[in-house]
């Protein structure tokens, strides 16, 4: 085969490859747009209306579907995830940074942490839930779940680090320490701002991954429901376009945290760009 | 002169493999001290160990007469430059240089003006001014040596570890730098310890050389005995400029492979019997010449020669294979040439000869 069949071969790679990940976005908010309330989540499109997200909103008259229950659900699913970010990324940095000398067990604690990523979801919740039972605790979101979802991404903030630390110069380091800085303010003052784009990846990740985790909160976040079990529970009855209105709506809100973190990704490549300019004025 | 620092019987061994084996040393105060020996020899460990960033397995390490082994490193008083500079890259040039003042944690400096006094003059001492706004990745290597320096001396240390500081510096650079370094050490009355695998940067730098051989101080003095002196056979192998055979000695002669060599010169104990000739003490001549009672003599066949500017260095083949090289200084007189393969007479004084018993 030639070069340009191999080129136009990955080229239609690419294509289906973009088709397959947001056709199914696409889709979703095309019918978003169908009119309502009579309106069904399917095609052909009725007629383009945004009454759908009026009707997320509460801004439509009463009709026989019942606004969507997400209030309180998107309140639990965002504090929950800010929880999980917090505590992961803690955990993640300071794991990681102690993984950088072996030390006695090294090995298996390794295989200890990550196994909180591959151990399937359904059977850890489930487990927690006869676990708290027999120990007579209430399952919470706050509570049970909270632990489920940092076993959850504790790892993937844990491996972020380790690969980040992986590159990280210790020499740096070391020259602190021998101008006779205390290893805790060398890490403050020197480690941490280096490593922070590092940080930034293992804080998205944990933050996304907490907040649409389904399987594990399933059984052991107990009455009260966060977003992903409250959308899925709509689903029982019957599904209509304001939940692909409200997909929409989360989509949009994603794209605006991956733009906090693109922005606060390029301020602290800003710094050195800055004075480059200056050199070069 | 009182000492800085003294090590006794300092032993480090990494997995099993000893890397120092009984370092015993002492550096006096306000010195520039090299420390020269060959890749593997331990120097990197020898001066970590020092800076406290590894632990030595037993031994004893006095700095200013105070006990440091176990000491963390921050609490040494030890500067330490590194061969990669490891500046501060989030930093900028003025911000890497008052880092340790501002952040140490005995008797550290709040006041911002003092700071920049401070920096200030450490800046003009180095020879970076203008520079001082500047990010890290923009100023060029040398420059990066004197931020580096610059960081650490403006801590006012009593002792700075250099590792290989010229190792990332091209060969115009690296020439310049060493005169700056000494020059600077002078100004400000620290004992400098420079780690270095070249002997022509060691003998240039030191007052005081270290010579490291597996682990062991091989021999510590000054320049000119160390290169006229060396303690041992192995000590002259990496001053890189004597011709050395083994053997014994025997009667009045030393028994090498090429035969028996006069003996004449001085006779020193290091264990590993061996004799030495330095390549400039060697005359080539033609066979047919005479040689004087004083001298010794033997053939060889010429190889090839290397021009170096002020010298002219002849290689030659004895008969057992060997090379044997010979430094003629064109001062003395127009370079010869030499037929290829043909035979030539390599003399030198009895008395010019080193013998190792």
């Amino acid at each position: 085969m030639n070069a340009s069949g191999i080129k136009f071969g990955l080229g239609v790679y690419t294509a289906l490859f973009i088709v397959f990940l947001y056709g199914p976005l696409v889709v979703l908010a095309i019918l978003s747009f169908q009119t309502g309330p009579e309106g069904g989540p399917q095609f052909p499109i009725i007629e383009w209306s945004t009454y759908w997200y009026k009707h997320l909103f509460g801004l439509t008259p009463p009709s026989r579907i019942a606004p969507l229950p997400i209030d309180q659900a998107l309140f639990r699913s965002l504090a929950l995830a800010v929880m999980t970010m917090i505590v992961s990324t803690v955990l993640g940095v300071t794991a990681a940074q102690a993984f950088r000398k072996k030390f006695r067990g090294s090995g298996v604690i390794f295989y200890l942490i990550v196994l909180g990523m591959m151990v399937p979801g359904v059977l850890v919740g489930l487990g927690m839930a006869l676990v708290a039972n027999t120990l007579g605790i209430d399952r919470h979101w706050w509570g049970t779940a909270f632990v489920l979802h940092v076993v959850y991404t504790f790892p993937f903030a844990f491996l972020v680090m380790l690969a980040i630390f992986n590159r990280f110069d210790p020499s740096v380091e070391e020259a602190a320490w021998s101008l006779g800085v205390p290893p805790a303010r060398t890490f403050r003052k020197i480690t941490f701002p280096l490593i922070f784009p590092g940080v930034l990846s293992a804080m998205l990740f944990a933050f996304t991954l907490s907040y649409d985790e389904f399987s594990r909160t399933l059984f052991a976040s107990g009455r009260d429901l966060t977003l992903p079990l409250a959308i899925y529970g709509t689903f029982s009855v019957e599904v209509h376009p304001n939940v692909f209105a409200f997909g929409v709506l989360t989509t949009l809100f994603s794209f605006a945290l991956l733009g906090t973190y693109a922005v606060l990704m390029g301020l602290s490549v800003r710094r050195a760009k800055r004075m480059a300019i200056q050199e070069e004025a | 002169m009182s000492s800085v620092l003294q090590l006794k019987n300092v032993h480090k061994a990494f997995a099993g493999v000893p890397a120092l084996a009984g370092i015993d040393a002492s550096l006096a105060n306000d010195t520039y001290v090299s420390l020269l020996g060959p890749s593997g020899s331990g120097k990197t460990t020898l001066l970590r160990v020092i800076a406290g960033f590894e632990q030595p397995d037993s031994g004893e390490i006095l700095f200013s007469g105070r006990r440091i082994d176990g000491v963390p490193p921050h609490e040494r008083g030890i500067g330490f430059v590194f061969q990669n500079f490891a500046l501060f890259p989030h930093l900028s040039v003025a911000e890497n240089i008052a880092f340790g003042l501002t952040n140490r944690a005995v008797d550290p400096v709040t006041d911002a003006k003092v700071v920049a006094g401070r920096v200030r003059d450490i800046i003009g001492l180095v020879g970076l001014s203008g520079l001082e706004d500047r990010a890290t990745t923009q100023i060029s290597g040398g420059q990066k040596q004197r931020v580096a320096l610059a960081r650490t001396l403006v801590t006012e240390p009593s002792m700075v570890l250099l590792d290989e500081p010229l190792g990332a510096l091209d060969a115009n650079l690296r020439m310049r730098m060493r005169g700056e370094l000494r020059t600077i050490r002078e100004r400000c009355g620290v004992t400098f310890l420079h780690v270095t695998g070249s002997e022509t940067e060691a003998l240039a730098m030191g007052d005081t050389v270290l010579v490291l051989d597996a682990g062991r101080i091989a021999q510590s003095t000054d320049a000119d005995t160390l290169y006229s002196r060396p303690a041992s056979a192995d000590v002259a192998r990496f001053l890189n400029c004597y011709n050395i055979f083994p053997g014994a000695v025997s009667g009045d002669a030393f028994a090498s492979p090429v035969g028996a060599l006069a003996l004449g010169g001085v006779k020193q104990t290091s264990g590993n019997p061996a004799y030495a000739i330095r390549y400039d003490r060697v005359a080539i001549r033609p066979t047919d010449a005479a040689t004087a009672d004083d001298e010794v003599r033997i053939e060889a066949s010429f190889v090839a020669s290397e021009y170096s500017g002020a010298a002219i260095n002849s290689f030659f083949t004895l008969d057992d294979g060997r090379v044997f090289e010979v430094e003629t200084h064109l001062s003395h007189a127009a370079p010869a040439t030499y037929e290829e393969k043909g035979r030539y007479a390599l003399v030198w004084k009895r008395e010019d000869a080193l013998v190792f018993v």
